[in-house]
Order: C-alpha cells, then sequence, then structure tokens
C-alpha cells in the first residue's frame, strides 16, 4: 500500500494547476507520474519512513496542502500497486481515502465492472461482456486458456492476473503526456469539403505549433471524424453516442512541421471521399511524441521544403512575439 | 390587362419539391384573376384529377403535363466517385429537365402518359430514353434547367443552338424557349442574364419564347418550406452559406409577371413593348393546349376488360352471365325455389340494365382463378348482398337465407360503380396479383398507388435533419406525438397532457429552434413518397397505357398506375379490391399443419353453425385471435350480448362500429335481448324487418326495407334516400318527402313521426348487413379453430401475425389455455410455427396433446434464405455440423445460441457462443484450427457462466420478441404481492366500485372516438393470468397520459367497473412506470417505492381543448384528438426488456 492515485478536482479550464500539483507530490517522493489533465501516481515507498506515516495518513496531509495552497480538493486512492491504487481510486469520495490492501484485493475487485480495469478498453469490455464475463470477479474465476481464446494470449493473460489482483504496475516518473490533440467542431451539420479542410488546415497548424513549442516531433497522426447520426440500434429515446470515423497514419519521418502534418492530414480526409456526411465535428491527435534533439530529417535538393521550414520558424517567432494570431495561412484568415 | 398563364407549375405531388397542393393552387390562380392554369409535376401525372376538380370547382381552365429528366446526346459521362465511409453519395440531379404540356386532347393525353411510363420503364431515377422522347400531341417547354438551358446559362450560344437541333427535328413548331426570372445573381437558372440570353437566342433561331416564373408554391414566403424539401431530397441539412431557394417562384399574378416580362427583354436589348409580346406568345401557347377533363381524360367513363377475354367470345357478355347463374342455381340445390330465380332475374335485369355484366365475369374469372390456385378467397362488402355473385361463386354466404338485399350493392337509380372486394390470404396476396396480370395482360392491368403523405413524426424528422437538429432530439420528439396530422402540431403541443413536457422544453429555448414548428405545419399531407396500394387492382381494357401512367412497383415491379384508388374511380377504370386477409393466412396455414401432423382434413367452409364448443368460447371472451372480435371493446360486447348463433355474430360486428356505438345503439339491444326491456316496434309493418335485431336498428338493409315499406317507393330508390340521410341539407327535404308518402299511404301521424326519429338517429349509422356477414364467416372459422385445434390454430396467428396485440400476447394466451410451448431448437423447429405431439394417448389416458414449436422464422433478422437452409439440413448431428451444413450468419448463430436453438448440442449457452465466434475466425482464416469438441458429438464447455434466468428471458425478447420461456411479469410476483396487486384472474371476483391497483405488461393502447365527444384512452394489461381492460377518462390524463403511453410495464390504481357478469374493466386514476418501481425495489428497498409514490402527481386540469370539438357530418361531436394512433411505441416493436444487465448478452 505505498501507492496513491490522487485526482484533484480541477475546473474544467483548470489545467494549467496540474504542474504546481505534481510539485507539491515531488515533496513527498520524487516517483511522480502524472495523469493529465487533472490526476497523478505517486510511490511513496521512501516517504513513509522519511515521514514516519503510511500511505494513508500522507494522504491526508496531501489533501490539505492542496487546500491550503492551491484551494484544490483531491481525491485519493491508496493500493500496492499502480492498478490498485486506481481502482481504490473509484471508490473513494473527498476526505475519504479509499485503501486497498494486496490480501483484500480479490475480494475488492470481485463486484467491479471489467471496464474499470485500467488497461481494458471499450472494445475488450464489450467481448468480455457479451460472454456473461461482466465483473473482474468472472473474469477470475474463468479458465486462463478460455480468456485467451476471447481476447487473445497477452490480453487474456493480463486481465486474468489483474481480475485476480495481482499487480506489476509501478508508477513510471515522466513529466508531459505522450499525445497532442486538437478538436475543430462545426456549428450544424457540415457537408462543405471546403471548410473540412479548412478545419484540418486550422487544427494541424495549432498541432504542429504546439509540438516545436514543447520541442517535440510526431510520429503518427490520427484524424477522428464525428459524424452527427446516431447507429441503427441505437437511436432509440436513450439516445446514443453519435458515430465517427478513426483513422491513423504514420508519417514518414517523425516531425513537427505543420505543412507534413496538413499533408497527412488531408490524405486521410480524402481517402474517407465523404459527400452527404454530416460532419459535427474533426479531430487530430499527435501521438508518439519524441524530443525533437532525436529526429532525423531527410533532406532533398529541392529548396522549397527548407524555404517553407524557415518560414515557419520566423512564423514561430513572430507568433511568440505579437500572439498566436499573428501569422497564418492565408485560407484561415478569411 | 388579361390574366397570365403559368405553363410551368407544380404541386407537392413533385415529391419533395413541389410544397402547395394542387386545389391551393388552383384557388390562387382563380384569386389572381388568372384564366387558365397548368399542372407540370415532376415525373408524375398523380396530381391530374385532383387538379382538374379544383380547377373545376375554382372556375379555371386546367392545362396538364409533366418536368421529365430526359437523356440527352453527349452528356458527360460522370466518373463514378469512390464510395464514401459514410454518410453515401450525393443525389444526382444533373439530368435535364424539360416540360411537356398535353396539346391536342386525348392524343396529347395519351402521349404524355406514354412518355411518363417510358421514363419510368428503366432502373433508378426517371429518365426519359431518347428512343421514346418524340410526341405529336405535346407542346414542349425548353427552360434553364433543360440542355439548351444550361449551354445558355454557360454562356455557349454556339452550343445551345447544336443542342436545339435534335429537339427542333422532333418537335418543330411545338418547340418553345421557356424564360424564368427569379431575381438571382449572375448566369444560372433564375438569373436576369439568362433569361434575357433565352429571349435573344429564340429570336436568333426563331423559336417562340415564352414566359414561366418556374412556380413551386402557391404564396409568396413559402421559400423556406421549399428549401426543407429540397434538403430531403437531396438528404442533406441545409446550408446557410449555400444558395437557398429565391422565394419568387410562387404563383405572380399578371402584373408581376409583366412586370417581370418588361425587365427581361429590356435587359435582351428590346424595347419595353416587346414584353406584351412575350406574353403575348405564353398566351398563344396556353391556348393551344386544349385537353377537357371529361372527354380526353375520360372522367366519368367506364372501361371494361374485352368481352373474349372473360368467356364471351361468341355470345353476348349477359348471356354468358345468365347462363352462369342459371348453372349456379342447379349446382347450389336452389333449382326448384321460385323465390330465388324470382330474384336472379331481377338482378339480372338490373345488371344488364348499366351495362354491367362483363364486370360479374371478370371478377367471377379472378375469383376462379385464386380458388384453383388453392388461396382461400371470400368475398367481402355490399357485393355479397348479390345473389349472382353468390351463384358465379364470388360469395360464400346466402343473401336470400341471410336476408340481404340486391339494392345495397346495385340498384337501377344507382349510377356509380359498383364495388366487389374480395379477401384472400395475405401471405399469397401477389401471387394472385401475378395471376391477373397474367390472365388480362400489362396492358390491361394495374395496381393502384398510393401517395404516403407527410403526419407529423415525418415533418418532424424531416425538418429537424435539415435543420441540423441533434437526431436524438429529433426522435424523441417525433416519437412524443400521437400519429397526427403536421398541421395540428403546435395545437397538440398546447392541449396534449403528454405532450406537456416536451411544449415546456420548446417554451424555455424556443429561439433555438427558430420557424420548426411552422415548418412543420407546413409540410402537412404533402406526399413525401408513393408505394402500392395495398388491395387495389385496375383492369381494364387495352386502351388502359394511353389513360394512364404506369412505373413499375420498387419491390415486385408490378406496373402501378400513378393515380390513387379516389382519381381512378373519377376516372371511370374499374378497380377490384383484393385484400390480403392475414387471419385467411394463419386458418389455412393452421389447417395445413393439422393436416401435416394428423392426416385430417378440415374443410373451413363447410364448417356447420352451431357447435357448442366454439359458442361457448365466444361467450366466454376468450377470444383473442378471433378475427373481429378480439379488440378489448369487442371482448366487452360479446361477453354482454353473449352470441349463440352465427346471426348473434352478424349482430355483434355490426354494433361494434364507430356508429352504433356513438348512436347507442349497443344498450338498447342488449336489453331487449336478454328481455330486459321489452320489444318494440313503431309499426306493425315494421315488424318483419326489425324482428331479428328486437325492435332496434342496426343495418342500412332495415333502413331500406323500413322507408320501402312506409313509403312505398322501392328499395333502390330507398337506398338512395338512406345515402341522402348523411348529408344535413338533403336530411330536411328526405323528412318532408316520407311524411308525405308514409301519410299518403295511410300511417297515421304519430307513427309517422316515430319512425322517423328512428330512421333520423340512425339511418347514418347502421352497418351494412352484408359486409358483418362476410365478416361472420371468418369469424365463426378463426373460434371454431380456437376451441377444437388450439395449438394449430396459434401457430397459424404467430406464423402471420394478423391482429392488434404483439404475438408475445398471443404466446401468453396460448399458455393460459394450456397449450404446451416447445422452445426453439434448430433440429426441430420449422420455418414456420409448428404443431408436435407432446403426449400420445397410445401410451399414457386422454386425448392426444399437441404443442406448438417456435418458429425459425421469428428469430430476429433471420433471412428467409437462411430459414430455409437451416429448416432442410435437419437434423444436425452437433454445433459444427450445424455451422458447415447450415452457414448461419455469425450475428443470427449467436441469437440462436442466446435463446437456447443450440442446447442440443451440450455446453452453455455462452460457450456456445464462443465456439461459434472461434468457428467463424476459424472459416475466415482458411484451414480449421482445432475442432472444439469434446466427446465427439458434445460441445465441451469452456468454463463460462452461462446465461441467467433474467438474461434468458431477455434474449428471448431481443431475439424473438416473445417472453417463450416463461411470462415476463413472473419475475415481479414477489414485488406485485408486496404492493397487494390484484392478478387479472382474481379480479374477476373484484365488486363493482372497488378500488384495487393492477399491474402487467401494456398489451395494446387506443383512443377511439366516444359518443360522449371526449378523449378516453383504453390500455389493455397482460400479466400472465390474463388480461386487464383499462379506461383512463380525460380527468385522470394529466396525471397519467404520458406514463401510460411512454411506459411498457404499468401499475395503475383505479375503480372497478362492472356492466355485466362477463364484462369488467378498471378506471384507471393513477399509473406509474413498473419499470421503475421494480429497479427501486431492488436497488433502494420498499422506503425507495414508498417514496416514489408519494411523489404528487401533476394537477389536472381538465379539459385543455377549451371545449373544441370536431363536428362529424353525421352530427355527433369527436374530440379533437380521439382516433389516433397514441404516441410512443408500438407495444409489439419493444424488443427490450425494461432494464438490460451491464452483463446481457446482446
Amino acid at each position: 500500500m505505498t501507492i496513491l492515485c490522487v485526482r484533484f478536482q480541477l475546473p474544467p479550464t483548470g489545467e494549467t494547476a496540474l504542474p504546481g500539483l505534481l510539485g507539491l507530490l515531488g515533496e513527498f517522493t520524487p516517483v511522480v507520474e502524472a495523469l493529465p489533465p487533472d490526476g497523478a501516481l505517486a510511490d511513496l515507498r521512501g516517504a513513509e519512513r522519511y515521514f514516519g506515516r503510511d500511505a494513508v495518513e500522507l494522504a491526508s496531509v496531501i489533501r490539505v496542502r492542496a487546500l491550503a495552497l492551491y484551494g484544490v480538493d483531491c481525491v485519493i486512492g491508496a493500493g500496492p500497486g499502480t492498478m490498485l491504487a486506481r481502482m481504490a481510486l473509484r471508490d473513494a469520495a473527498p476526505g475519504a481515502t479509499c485503501a486497498v490492501s494486496e490480501e483484500a484485493a480479490g475480494e475488492f475487485l470481485a463486484g467491479k465492472p471489467v471496464a474499470a480495469l485500467p488497461g481494458v478498453g471499450a472494445a475488450t469490455a464489450r467481448t468480455l461482456c457479451e460472454y456473461g464475463l461482466d465483473t473482474l470477479g468472472r473474469v477470475a474465476a474463468a479458465p486462463l486458456s478460455t480468456l485467451q481464446r476471447l481476447v487473445g494470449a497477452k490480453t487474456g493473460r493480463e486481465v486474468h492476473e489483474k481480475a485476480a489482483g495481482v499487480d506489476r504496475g509501478r508508477v513510471v516518473p515522466n513529466g508531459v503526456s505522450r499525445s497532442l490533440a486538437t478538436e475543430r467542431p462545426f456549428t450544424r451539420d457540415e457537408l462543405d469539403p471546403a471548410r473540412h479542410r479548412r478545419a484540418l488546415l486550422s487544427a494541424a497548424e495549432e498541432l504542429g505549433a504546439r509540438l516545436r513549442a514543447l520541442d517535440k516531433v510526431c510520429r503518427t497522426l490520427t484524424l477522428t471524424v464525428r459524424y452527427a447520426d446516431l447507429p441503427h440500434s441505437r437511436t432509440g429515446s436513450s439516445g446514443g453516442t453519435p458515430t465517427s470515423t478513426t483513422r491513423t497514419r504514420t508519417l514518414e519521418e517523425p516531425t513537427a512541421h505543420s505543412a507534413a502534418l496538413t499533408r497527412v492530414a488531408y490524405g486521410m480526409y480524402e481517402a474517407l471521399s465523404l459527400q452527404r456526411a454530416r460532419v459535427r465535428s474533426l479531430a487530430l491527435r499527435a501521438e508518439g511524441l519524441d524530443p525533437a534533439e532525436h529526429s532525423s530529417h531527410q533532406l532533398t535538393f529541392d529548396p522549397a521544403d527548407d524555404k517553407l521550414r524557415r518560414i515557419e520558424e520566423v512564423a514561430d517567432r513572430a507568433r511568440e512575439k505579437f500572439g498566436p494570431r499573428a501569422v497564418m495561412p492565408g485560407a484561415l484568415a478569411a | 390587362m388579361p390574366g397570365f398563364t403559368h405553363l410551368h407549375a407544380v404541386s407537392g405531388f413533385s415529391l419533395r419539391y413541389g410544397a402547395s397542393h394542387p386545389e391551393r393552387l388552383a384557388e390562387r390562380a382563380s384569386e389572381r384573376g388568372m384564366d387558365a392554369l397548368a399542372l407540370t409535376d415532376r415525373d408524375t401525372l398523380a396530381g391530374t384529377v385532383r387538379f382538374a376538380k379544383a380547377c373545376a370547382k375554382a372556375g379555371v381552365r386546367p392545362l396538364f403535363g409533366v418536368d421529365l429528366a430526359v437523356e440527352v446526346p453527349g452528356a458527360p459521362r460522370q466518373e463514378r466517385r469512390r464510395t464514401p465511409v459514410r454518410g453515401g453519395a450525393f443525389i444526382d440531379e444533373s439530368t435535364p429537365r424539360v416540360t411537356f404540356l398535353a396539346r391536342d386532347g386525348a392524343r396529347g393525353w395519351a402521349d404524355l402518359c406514354r412518355l411518363v411510363t417510358a421514363a419510368h420503364t428503366a432502373d433508378g431515377t426517371p429518365l426519359l430514353p431518347r428512343s421514346d422522347n418524340h410526341a405529336d400531341g405535346l407542346t414542349v417547354l425548353l427552360g434553364p434547367a433543360s440542355d439548351v438551358g444550361r449551354a445558355l446559362a454557360a454562356g455557349r450560344p454556339d452550343r445551345a443552338a447544336k443542342l436545339l437541333a435534335p429537339w427542333r427535328e422532333v418537335y418543330g413548331d411545338a418547340l418553345r424557349l421557356e424564360a424564368v426570372w427569379h431575381g438571382r445573381e449572375g448566369t444560372g437558372p433564375g438569373s436576369l442574364r439568362l433569361a434575357a440570353r433565352t429571349v435573344g437566342f429564340a429570336a436568333e433561331q426563331r423559336i417562340r419564347p415564352v414566359l414561366s416564373n418556374a412556380v413551386r408554391y402557391a404564396d409568396p414566403g413559402l421559400g423556406p418550406v421549399a428549401d426543407v424539401l429540397d434538403a430531403a431530397r437531396r438528404l442533406v441539412p441545409i446550408d446557410g452559406s449555400g444558395e437557398l431557394d429565391s422565394g419568387e417562384a410562387w404563383l405572380k399574378d399578371a402584373g408581376a409577371m409583366l412586370g417581370a416580362a418588361e425587365r427581361i427583354v429590356e435587359a435582351a436589348g428590346y424595347r419595353r413593348e416587346a414584353a406584351l409580346r412575350l406574353l403575348e406568345q405564353t398566351r398563344a401557347t396556353a391556348a393551344e393546349c386544349l385537353v377537357d377533363p371529361e372527354d380526353d381524360l375520360g372522367i366519368g367513363t367506364v372501361h371494361f376488360p374485352e368481352p373474349h377475354l372473360v368467356g364471351a367470345g361468341r355470345r353476348t357478355a349477359q348471356r354468358v352471365l345468365a347462363s352462369r347463374a342459371a348453372a349456379g342455381m342447379v349446382r347450389k340445390g336452389y333449382a326448384d325455389r321460385r323465390t330465388y330465380w324470382e330474384r336472379m332475374h331481377r338482378e339480372l335485369d338490373i345488371i344488364a340494365h348499366h351495362g354491367f355484366a362483363s364486370y360479374f365475369l371478370t371478377v367471377a374469372h379472378v375469383v376462379d382463378d385464386v380458388r384453383d390456385m388453392g388461396i382461400r378467397v371470400a368475398a367481402r362488402g355490399s357485393g355479397a348482398g348479390s345473389l349472382v355473385n353468390h351463384l358465379l361463386g364470388i360469395a360464400h354466404a346466402d343473401p336470400v337465407e341471410h336476408g340481404l338485399l340486391m339494392e345495397r350493392f346495385l340498384s337501377k337509380e344507382r349510377v356509380v360503380l359498383p364495388d366487389i372486394d374480395i379477401d384472400v390470404e395475405s401471405a399469397r396476396r401477389l401471387e394472385v396479383y401475378r395471376a391477373i396480370i397474367g390472365r388480362f395482360g400489362t396492358e390491361r392491368v394495374a395496381t393502384v398507388a398510393m401517395p404516403e403523405t407527410y403526419r407529423v413524426r415525418h415533418a418532424v424528422r424531416d425538418v429537424g435533419a435539415a435543420l441540423s437538429m441533434d437526431p436524438a432530439d429529433i426522435d424523441r420528439i417525433a416519437k412524443s406525438f400521437p400519429h397526427i396530422r403536421a398541421r395540428d402540431a403546435r395545437a397538440a403541443l398546447a392541449e396534449l397532457p403528454e405532450l406537456r413536457q416536451l411544449a415546456g422544453e420548446f417554451q424555455r429555448e424556443g429561439k433555438r429552434y427558430g420557424r420548426f414548428w411552422e415548418l412543420v405545419e407546413s409540410l402537412d399531407a404533402l406526399p413525401r413518397g408513393v408505394a402500392m396500394h395495398p388491395c387495389g387492382v385496375l383492369l381494364s381494357d387495352a386502351s388502359l397505357l394511353s389513360r394512364t401512367p404506369v412505373m413499375p412497383t420498387s419491390g415486385e415491379g408490378f406496373p402501378m398506375a400513378q393515380f390513387d384508388k379516389d382519381d381512378v374511380e373519377e376516372l371511370g377504370l374499374l378497380k377490384l379490391d383484393v385484400l390480403g386477409v392475414r387471419m385467411q393466412s394463419a386458418m389455412a396455414h393452421a389447417v395445413a399443419e393439422v393436416e401435416r401432423a394428423t392426416g385430417e382434413r378440415i374443410d373451413l367452409d363447410a364448417l356447420q353453425d352451431g357447435d357448442p364448443a366454439t359458442y361457448e368460447l365466444i361467450r366466454s371472451t376468450e377470444t383473442l385471435g378471433c378475427f373481429q372480435i378480439e379488440s378489448p371493446g369487442q371482448r366487452d360486447l360479446v361477453g354482454r350480448l353473449q352470441p349463440a348463433t352465427f346471426h348473434d355474430l352478424v349482430v355483434d360486428i355490426s354494433l361494434f362500429r364507430p356508429g352504433p356505438v356513438a348512436a347507442d345503439m349497443v344498450r338498447p339491444f342488449i336489453e331487449a335481448r336478454h328481455g330486459r326491456a321489452p320489444v318494440r316496434y313503431p309499426h306493425r309493418d315494421l315488424e318483419r324487418p326489425l324482428r331479428e335485431t328486437y325492435g332496434v336498428v342496426v343495418f342500412h338493409e332495415q333502413i331500406i326495407d323500413i322507408v320501402a315499406v312506409m313509403t312505398g317507393c322501392g328499395r333502390g330508390e330507398a337506398d338512395r334516400v338512406r345515402r341522402g340521410l348523411s348529408d344535413p341539407e338533403s336530411q330536411g327535404r328526405i323528412k318532408v318527402w316520407f311524411a308525405q308518402r308514409a301519410a299518403a299511404n295511410g300511417y297515421r301521424a304519430e307513427t309517422i313521426q316515430r319512425t322517423w326519429e328512428i330512421v333520423e338517429a340512425f339511418g347514418s349509422y347502421g352497418f351494412c348487413k352484408a359486409h358483418a356477414v362476410a365478416f361472420a364467416v371468418p369469424t365463426y372459422q378463426s373460434a371454431w379453430l380456437k376451441a377444437h385445434h388450439p395449438a394449430a390454430f396459434y401457430a397459424g396467428l404467430l406464423t402471420h401475425d394478423p391482429g392488434m396485440y404483439p404475438k408475445r400476447l398471443l404466446l401468453a394466451d396460448a399458455r393460459r389455455r394450456g397449450v404446451p410451448i416447445l422452445p426453439l431448437d434448430v433440429n426441430e423447429s420449422g420455418v414456420a410455427h409448428r404443431i408436435e405431439l407432446v403426449s400420445d394417448s397410445a401410451e399414457s389416458e386422454g386425448p392426444k396433446e399437441w404443442g406448438l414449436r417456435l418458429a425459425l422464422s421469428d428469430v430476429h433478422g433471420i433471412s428467409e434464405a437462411e430459414a430455409a437452409r437451416i429448416a432442410d439440413g435437419q437434423p444436425y448431428a452437433s454445433l459444427v455440423d450445424f455451422w458447415e451444413r447450415a452457414r448461419p450468419s455469425r450475428p443470427l448463430a449467436q441469437r440462436l445460441a442466446q435463446v437456447g436453438a443450440l442446447d442440443a448440442f451440450g455446453a452453455n449457452r455462452r460457450d456456445l457462443q464462443l465456439h461459434l465466434t472461434e468457428l467463424h475466425r476459424g472459416a475466415r482464416g482458411a484451414g480449421g484450427g482445432q475442432l472444439p469438441l469434446s466427446g465427439g458429438r458434445r460441445t465441451a464447455p469452456a468454463g463460462l457462466p452461462d446465461l441467467s434466468s433474467a438474461e434468458r428471458l431477455s434474449a428471448e425478447l431481443g431475439v424473438l420478441s416473445m417472453d417463450a420461456s416463461r411470462n415476463l411479469m413472473d419475475d415481479h410476483r414477489a414485488f406485485l404481492d408486496e404492493l397487494g396487486v390484484v392478478s387479472a384472474r382474481r379480479l374477476r371476483e373484484a365488486r363493482h366500485g372497488e378500488t384495487v391497483l393492477v399491474a402487467g405488461a401494456k398489451a395494446a393502447t387506443q383512443t377511439p372516438p366516444i359518443r360522449s365527444g371526449k378523449r378516453v384512452i383504453f390500455t389493455t394489461l397482460d400479466d400472465g393470468t390474463g388480461l386487464v381492460d383499462l379506461a383512463f377518462f380525460d380527468d385522470s390524463h394529466d396525471a397519467c397520459a404520458h406514463t401510460v403511453f411512454h411506459s411498457w410495464l404499468l401499475l395503475v390504481r383505479g375503480v372497478v367497473q362492472r356492466r355485466g357478469p362477463r364484462s369488467l374493466s378498471v378506471v384507471g386514476a393513477a399509473a406509474w412506470n413498473l419499470a421503475e418501481l421494480v429497479e427501486l425495489r431492488v436497488e433502494g428497498g420498499l422506503d425507495e417505492v414508498s417514496a416514489r409514490l408519494a411523489r404528487p402527481s401533476p394537477e389536472g386540469t381538465g379539459d385543455s381543448t377549451g371545449g373544441r370539438r370536431i363536428q362529424m357530418p353525421t352530427g355527433y361531436e369527436l374530440h379533437p384528438w380521439a382516433d389516433l394512433r397514441p404516441a410512443g411505441q408500438e407495444p409489439s416493436q419493444v424488443r427490450k426488456l425494461w432494464h438490460q444487465s451491464p452483463g446481457s448478452a446482446g
């Protein structure tokens, strides 16, 4: 019971407060993993002995300090590993830290839905539920071989172990998130390809600028198109999630160059060849972020590419000085 | 100034294009001083008859035309674009369109029909092929949408000249160029520059130009409606930044059109006076188009198939009919009865008088053909009153014996076409159509169209989609409405208690929705599609195709006239109604099942009347599934009336009509029948016609008799008088006439007065006895089947689903009546429901017991081919065997596993699902992996948890729409006992006036018209032990209406009402959603339930319509919102349990 999972109750626009709060956790232990936008994992193994208190008591201290210093309340779950800490967080409330010990893990998990398990996504959860394995207790009771037949060898083994309370998760200290995303919603159902492309251009420009500001490059780009229509099976009065299409492409070389990102985004969009689809929003996500200095760039004899990059550099500087709308592609200026 | 004639105007019959009804166009044309108006709908002539009638009323000369997409030479062939991953491709509207106007009378009309028919021959959107694009009797307008107009818009007069050449070659002097100005910018359609170019080009090419306004709606300000229609047609939302309708395409008056003409000619570089020449050309073109609705369209004339086709090659049709009727006399054994001969000759005289002999022969031929195919067929309607029909084998019941009158059907005084309807098995209706087409040929036979018009739900959906509203919102709003007219949307929102929540929402955020409701209402009754009428078939001579445009129906490819059933009657086309009756199919299936399983042949048509078991069943009111007597109201009436003979059934069916119920004929009849009130006749002479119904007037035939007896005018005349009774105006005249004639016949004033009161009160309400007799035959037959072959009867019902109730209710009824329900099993079940021997008397004592085996065809999403494949491959040895030979799709196999159809293969249902998934994967991944078998044929268990009992029930509802293993209410028995709910069975002992709690699954909801003019919600609940009939009166609507319409499981507090030993209903006072309570009970215990029950219900405000009533022509009042299909989902559509656990299957 040395791992804490903390969720700060930030207002919807309060992401900026997270670094400060991470710093607060850093006063207790150096092993802190950020879970943007509002959470963190902390390993208090050393801190317990140093402060002379156990993890649950330290949780109270953290909460008091967060409230006193930042005026932010928090919810905390504690467990022997990251998985159990996260699961414990679900049952915790402000002021009531939930702690799960290794021995009590099996019992604690038995009644939980499978979708709650970290690492079990919507698809896996759906498959398991289809076969009646809707709670972790049932997953743990099912034969491993059956689970592996259902969801594959690796996932099956992991899910089976986790459901049985075997927690191998460790806190990995890191700084920022591993992906950046942006979305362009439309005020009404939009069919016009020109406006779709404009939205994509603006999204790609933004991603590029944010990547360059962080000195990162991305390896893959994901386009999500959200539509107005509901899936047929779910048009009932209870409503449903609107349908969407997702496409992912790996870039030729990791880059933060806006023009390259735009080109890939356009490519994915064209491949959908949408005509009458009622688009509600377009979202782009840059994934596989690496430090820019680790990336390589294929030089060409074509001076245009080089010029574009230099212009971008200048534009970035202009933006830094005069604000984000100081320089932008002509198509977006209108 | 002389009026302007619009040569190019479309009505709402141009699907999702025109925004005004043809009547409105005609009215406006008359109001705006026009003498003539053309109707040129897109791809259709369906509006023609309505337009012609409206024009005659408004005093405007109608012109007929059509706007067709035409195939033109050298159209740029579009490359196929890639299929979109989502949302579908754009609707292609790029084909040029041209307007054709009928010019030379009947020839012009025939050309028009031919062109429209030709345009519909190919698949896909209507397109007139080049080879058919020629006609002598038509005038052609080439407007902005034509190929020539487009070339001009593109600034290519050279190309336009080239494109004009083929048109000029075919149509020569009948060609016109149409200029349209809608005040648009640029050079596109509707722009001033294009109009001017058109006029200039016309002068250059020496073709006469005309001016039109390409009218889409009658009045200014309807542009937004046109936008919604455009959006609905193109299946895209309205694009606020794109080009919207100009709002100018209305029926402008002469002054405005002169103004437009002046602008156009000036822009073309002529002097202003040239505008008058343009108008003069338009006027002259209109004047040339002379098609007379009576002479040329054939309104008011009759066309029967040629005599040689109906067996009258050498002799006249009348002679053939007479000899066939005489043969029938002998065959049916009436040869020695004089009354029959006299009646036959009298009827033949009447038929000869009208010259309808070939009509009777035609129908007789059709009926013979159908019977030869082994399809059950029966005549219905007033045609059953004719002895000739009976002798020809068209009608079953003997009209003389049942006292049916020929005059109600046809008389010398009646000049309308007689109408014989025949009922056939619904499942084989299309076979019948094919047989008719086969006999008479496609040039004489066509089905009848039925326009589907906008009502509130579709209007909400289309407007919502056009305005980019959230689909979930649209769906919710649409479903909250009862099935009312779109134009009543706002009134309903203000007045209906079940819509109060929605109304509140719209009040709060009214701005967000803008003109939503206005647009919804403006779509009212516009056609939004066209379907084949479910029963009408046109039969004509070989000239049919030159009088009617015909298009193929979408599914079966039958020829279908574009006119609807009223239009074809106006046009004098002979229509035979061939109704598909599901009950006939159900009975045929039941009889076939009995024969298959036992070898016993049942001839339903030869059943003797008076079977005690059958009448006992009917009197017990357990008549679910019986033809005509299964509705809650009928069950109540049957309980009070206690029928004992066939005649009682006839009366029962006649009494249960809106008219008799509204006129309160039921109570006096019941009183007199059970001897609680004396039987009275106004006069001794009237005893004969009124004796059979205890002095109460029930049948039309009785009114005819009364009038004939009192006035001595003859029955033909008396029928005409009877028809006049429903019209208040003529009623006054009839009253005077009746008094005079009766007095002349020596009746006393007092008697006349009393008789007239009866005639006046019941005259327009009664029911045609011939109809009732025709209905009562299948009623008796179905009740007989239910009494003697229950399992087969339910098998038939479930297979063909004829009733008003969901299938699960029929299944519950079967279970209650002790018919064993055998689960679905791929080794046992057939495509249709079957019967199976459960216990054999050879081994055990007692009679053979037959069970009902559920059918594969009821599995959700199964195709006919799949069901047949599974049934053909039986038996299967193992899961793998089943998978390989029956080759079910994966979802289907999963569903079969969920409902236990694969239980025979071992392992539990979830394990089976896993095996199926792997078989599916194995099949895809070429070369199977391991066979999941242990011990040979049994499937190895995989250790997955089996479906729980609730999950099984949920799966059954989801897959079969039926709770097959047990009644779904059984699960709540404990909770209902806690609440003290009275079961349907115990309710029978409840006292009158007792307050009770009842609960159950909703089986049917209705708001029929009621004599008091109030809106009453009738609901039937099924709780596993029987049915509970509930009535909610309007003082409880505020509290209950929403709950009753939108919940499936209901808990109701009410007061017991008893009206007879078998007549019982509960008047509801409060209603709760039982599903919600059950959930509260499970989660929070009884205290939570108490808290929910303690919540106050909304206060009743009484009648929210402010006393508004619809005055019916017959004199009684109707609540404005009665007689509608109610809000919410139909109970038969419910496929889900009230709640689903996260682990539920599917």
